[in-house]
């Protein structure tokens, strides 16, 4: 059994300083890890980010995360990524972590995605070249995030991105903005693996639960959808713990 | 001549929130017969007092209402089995 705690969307800055920490202290308690789904910090400055570590960072659980358009809207996402990995958290962009816990494997595969929409209501890639360059985005970044989701071999296999990879856990957002907040080649990303589990962010007015096409289960975990400092999934619930066996 | 309760006031708003200083791309506003209602959550109480107060400033011959929530930060007391 591993226990995963997820959240998005946290905008951090300093007049966040203190609002999650008692809720972080106790985390230890309830998971083995903490997954973070993108929008750290408010403007990606610097100076956010060392706020995102002073609040986030230190935990005594393996930090794992992806950046969101927040924390690029400075251009100073490198200079963000490194304060996080200074700091002991993992940032995924087109990359995948192993985490052993009690005995198992669980594989944490990342991307920041982008928009695009969905079936039915989708951008494509033809005409203007500012087009074929968002589209050509979200392709490239959705096989990013395949690629790296087949490169590990685990127990249980997370996706973890700030975009949505389906329009279920969108719903309560505006239907004519779902293509800014996602896109179906995330999802199609995902089918093409053996993925557990899809955390994303971004959607703040979204909702909570979802299915790929291919039924991977998906969770919106942004901030204000789950009204709580962090979710916990359990995953392996049949799994017997080697740690336990051993005793 | 007063500011009109109509479509571009509310667009105004929506660019005024999502600039590079607030930042705020999740807060409804919803156009009343004589008021303007601001909803959704940010994450601290300075955050929602300064987007009130500077679209104040920006309209001050709107009437604005303030209903912008701060997400709670509280401890989970439960666990989802994946599956
Ligand atoms: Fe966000
Ligand atoms: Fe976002």
């Amino acid at each position: 059994m591993i226990r995963i705690a997820a959240v998005g969307d946290v905008h951090v800055d300093k007049d966040v300083l203190g609002r999650f920490r008692p809720a972080l202290e106790e985390l230890p308690d309830r998971a083995d890890a903490l997954l973070i789904a993108g929008d750290l910090t408010r403007h990606g400055t610097v100076d956010e980010a060392r706020c995102f570590v002073t609040e986030f960072g230190g935990l005594g659980v393996p930090v794992v995360v992806v950046l969101g358009n927040h924390d690029h809207q400075s251009d100073q996402q490198a200079r963000v990524t490194d304060v996080l990995t200074d700091a002991g958290i993992t940032v995924l962009e087109g990359e995948a972590t192993v985490l052993e816990l009690h005995g198992h494997r669980l594989g944490i595969a990342g991307v920041k995605g982008f928009g695009g929409g969905f079936a039915g209501a989708c951008a494509s890639n033809f005409g203007e070249r500012e087009m074929k360059e968002f589209v050509g985005t979200t392709e490239v970044i959705a096989q990013r995030l395949e690629a790296a989701l087949m490169s590990v071999q685990v127990d249980a296999l997370v996706a973890l991105t700030h975009y949505a990879p389906v329009p279920d856990t969108l719903v309560g957002e505006p239907l004519e903005i779902y293509a800014f907040l996602g896109c179906y080649q995330l999802g199609r990303a995902i089918d093409a693996t053996p993925a557990a589990l899809a955390l994303h962010g971004h959607a703040h007015h979204g909702s909570e639960r979802g299915r790929t096409p291919g039924g991977v289960p998906v969770r919106n975990v942004a901030h204000p959808v789950i009204k709580q400092a962090y979710n916990v999934y359990q995953l392996l619930s049949d799994s017997v713990d080697s740690a336990l066996v051993a005793n | 001549m007063s500011t009109q309760l109509d479509e571009y006031l509310e667009a105004e708003i929506q660019s005024l929130l999502t600039d590079g200083r607030i930042a705020e791309l999740g807060i409804t506003v919803n156009r009343r017969e004589h008021h303007l209602v601001l909803g959704g959550e940010v994450e601290s109480t300075q955050r929602r007092d300064a987007i009130c107060l500077q679209i104040n400033e920006r309209f001050p011959d709107v009437q604005i209402v303030c209903d912008i929530g701060i997400t709670r930060a509280q401890a989970p007391s439960e666990v989802e089995e994946i599956s």
